[in-house]
């Protein structure tokens, strides 16, 4: 897989390129600054973006920008965006209404290398990655849907990591169920989010997103 | 405010209640003048129409001494001149023939010439104002009272009424007239060297207008006895010719003395008192006050300074440098000083208002005024550099918490990330030692926490939303993360606004919401922002109990102050029962 990466802080940016490289991702291009990531995947055509949201020349959303140009302008591009804190409207901006190969992460989950090298193949491979802190922050938001409450609390965990992007058998893995019983949560789920219940993993995150975001 | 009216429609109660009491002097004296018309014609003593003449000089120094007293309320020369009157009346009554008032006449003869020494040394106020003026004007009482006795005392009758004669002695009659005389003689002296004196003091025009009423005082007194002892035998006058031209010469005098009064810009102290109800009523603006000042001493190149200690000199209502003249040139100045400290200066022209008492006094009248107004002009400036530097304080702590949130997101949580990433590459990849692996994952753990912690920090105080995307971004966020429904209206909010109001607006939203959730119970949270010409409009409205006041436990108290602290204004809205609205303008220039 080819990888470009996009990151103003130098020491992070070169932490990065060896664990990408590590895991076994090929690097092909670097930039420090949001206009400055545009040109490179335009000229190298990767398969993933890895950038981080805050760059020069303003430091406010440079890097969310140029994912997003990216996006539009290469459609096949997975992009993984990092942000330092936890902003739900970059998270909804970014998902746009193609869920596929998208993800927003905080950056100190880095430092979990295994989990995050895991997360960069997924993203790269087309699924979603959504930090679990900008996913319990849309549950937050959403407790005062009336629709929610009539989901039990296990309920609620398997919707939280149906927002993460995960798949069924992640999920039956990180709750310790099996994955029968993940899916039976998941059409209960649909029905009382109103959902319509789709094969694609990634439609599914769409829609939970969309709806949690209000 | 009202703009200052002029000093002419004003008219203090007193003025009023004083025009009633002398109609019905005046009234009065005309009533007396025509009774002792008709008890006079009758008598035998004389030519009819020279004895109406007498009450004919009463009415004249009646009708000089009300008008001068009407128009110029507390100069003394009114009242004198209307007494005066009644000792005219008093003495023309010897001519009624009626033997109790021909006594009363004979006793009041000569008072009239004493009157006449009164208004000349009480001339231009109506007051005397040396000691030895008053001296004198005893002095002529006494001699036209009780020198005069000897004349009816002694005089026997017919001449006399029985009443008042004790026995016929024309010797006494004849030593008493002497030492009248003399005595007279003595006080009209006296009054010639009072006079000369205040005519050397007085300035060039003052002079002009005192030479001829002083001259003419002294020369109607002196000319009655004159002119019965030495003109009427050098001329050959007959007893009526003598009369009448006595009576010509005494009549002259209150019309020339009221005419001085009220013509030669003397002494308008009546209208000081005016001044002072005016300033009670209006707003002595300090222009309006140097005009007022004018009109009522009668001095239309009178001006009014103002000290100013930042400048130490004096200046104009304008705040123009003046200088006050110096002593001698052809303008006098008066200081206007209250409690010790100098409030400023008249300055005026001397030749018009003669007495720099009355000056002081119209000074003193406005002090007050001016020293309040200016009270109030320092206040509001010293208010005004308050405001501006709380605002400044203001605006450096909202900058100091800016770049302290930037520096920590920046800076330090930058490296704690790059740390926690070596971290997890040490655990991961660089040694096979389960119990390193651990060791390191602890550290990569703590690390991570110790992010979080920061960024919770950072969030706390300044959001990066709000600094990255401004004040709409950051408020719609807030209502997300809020349990309850949260409708939030921006669709008026545009434009830039500056990082001060940005940050108190977004922390009022964010201490209201909070307030609503954890105590209110409300189920409907509205939050709406706009932004009119130069204020931002802020409103968050529950549904909830209501009884929300800005006491220590719900912020509101510290959003209060910067509010304020800003020049806005914020407002509670909270009945009991029905819900709480906070409402918050904050001026944003334009």
């Amino acid at each position: 897989m080819r990888v470009v990466i996009g990151e103003d802080e130098t020491l992070l940016r070169e932490g990065l390129v060896l664990l990408l490289a590590r895991s076994g991702l090929d690097v092909v291009g670097l930039a420090a600054g949001g206009p400055a990531l545009v040109r490179p995947v335009m000229a190298t055509g990767p398969d993933l973006v890895v950038t981080d949201i805050r760059m020069p020349p303003t430091h406010t959303d440079e890097g969310l920008r140029a994912a997003l140009e990216i996006r539009s302008a290469r459609p096949g591009t997975a992009v993984l965006v990092l942000s330092q804190h936890v902003q739900r409207r970059y998270a909804v901006e970014l998902l746009g209404d193609r869920p596929a190969g998208v993800g927003y992460l905080l950056k100190q989950r880095v430092a979990d290398v295994t989990a995050f090298c895991a997360d960069v193949r997924r993203v790269g491979d087309g699924g979603t990655a959504l930090d679990p802190e900008v996913v319990s922050a849309l549950l937050a938001g959403a407790r005062r849907r009336d629709a929610l409450e009539h989901l039990t609390a296990r309920q609620r965990e398997v919707l939280g990591l149906i927002a993460e992007g995960r798949s069924n058998a992640a999920i039956a893995r990180r709750l310790t169920i099996s994955e029968k019983a993940v899916v039976a949560h998941t059409s209960h789920i649909y029905d009382q989010l109103d959902i319509l219940p789709d094969e694609d993993d990634h439609r599914r995150v769409l829609a939970v997103v969309r709806y949690l975001a209000g | 405010m009202e703009r200052a009216r002029p000093l002419g429609p004003v008219r203090a109660p007193s003025a009023r209640s004083l025009r009633l009491a002398l109609a019905q002097l005046g009234l009065t004296g005309l009533l007396l003048v025509g009774v002792e018309v008709v008890l006079v014609l009758p008598s035998e003593t004389g030519p009819a129409w020279v004895l109406v003449l007498f009450p004919a000089v009463g009415l004249i120094y009646l009708a000089a001494g009300v008008l001068a007293w009407v128009r110029r309320p507390s100069n003394r020369m009114g009242p004198l001149l209307a007494a005066g009157a009644l000792f005219w009346l008093a003495a023309a009554l010897v001519n009624t023939g009626q033997a109790g008032l021909v006594g009363v006449g004979l006793v009041a003869a000569t008072v009239p010439l004493a009157v006449v020494v009164h208004v000349l040394l009480a001339f231009p106020s109506g007051r005397l104002p040396e000691p030895g003026s008053r001296t004198i004007v005893a002095a002529a009482y006494v001699v036209t009272v009780v020198l005069q006795a000897p004349l009816y005392l002694f005089a026997g009758t017919p001449d006399a009424p029985e009443e008042l004669t004790i026995a016929a002695r024309p010797d006494l009659v004849a030593l008493g007239g002497t030492v009248q005389s003399i005595a007279g003689a003595a006080v009209v002296a006296a009054t010639a060297v009072v006079l000369a004196r205040r005519l050397r003091a007085a300035a060039w025009v003052p002079r002009r207008v005192l030479l001829p009423l002083y001259a003419y005082g002294i020369v109607a007194v002196l000319g009655v006895p004159i002119s019965a002892n030495v003109l009427a035998p050098l001329l050959g006058l007959d007893p009526v010719a003598l009369a009448v031209l006595q009576l010509a010469v005494l009549a002259g005098v209150p019309v020339a003395f009221a005419a001085g009064v009220l013509l030669g810009g003397f002494a308008r102290a009546g209208e000081i008192e005016e001044l002072g109800a005016w300033l009670g009523t209006e707003d002595g603006r300090r222009a309006d006050l140097g005009d007022a000042l004018a009109a009522t001493l009668g001095d239309g190149s009178l001006r009014l300074a103002f000290w100013a200690p930042e400048r130490d000199g004096y200046v104009d209502a304008d705040g123009v440098p003046v200088e006050l003249p110096a002593p001698g040139a052809d303008r006098a100045a008066v200081r206007i000083e209250r409690a010790g400290r100098r409030i400023g200066a008249i300055s005026y022209d001397p030749t018009l208002i003669a007495d720099p008492e009355l000056v002081a006094t119209a000074g003193r009248v406005v002090a007050i005024a001016l020293d309040g107004e200016r009270l109030t002009a320092e206040l509001r400036a010293s208010r005004e550099s308050l405001v501006v530097s709380r605002a400044r304080i203001a605006e450096a702590g909202d900058r100091e918490r800016r770049r302290i949130a930037q520096d920590l997101h920046d800076g330090l949580q930058a490296r704690l990330i790059t740390l926690a990433l070596r971290s997890g590459w040490i655990a991961e990849y660089a040694t096979a030692d389960p119990a390193l692996r651990d060791d390191v994952a602890e550290v990569r753990a703590g690390l991570d926490a110790a992010i979080t912690d920061l960024r919770r920090l950072v969030h706390g105080v300044l959001p990066a939303l709000l600094i990255e995307c401004g004040l709409a971004a950051a408020v719609e966020d807030l209502a997300d993360q809020m349990p309850v429904a949260v409708q939030v209206d921006l669709s008026r909010l545009e434009g830039d606004l500056a990082p001060a109001v940005e940050s108190t607006a977004y922390f009022l939203v964010s201490e209201a919401l909070a307030n609503a959730v954890k105590h209110s119970g409300a189920e409907a949270l509205t939050v709406y922002l706009a932004r009119d010409a130069d204020r931002l409009r802020v409103e968050v409205r529950d549904d909830g109990i209501g009884g929300a006041t800005p006491s220590a436990g719900t912020g509101l108290r510290g959003i209060t102050d910067r509010v304020d602290v800003l020049g806005g204004r914020l407002t509670i809205d909270s009945p009991p029962g029905r819900g709480t609205v906070i409402r918050a303008e904050l001026p944003c220039g334009s």
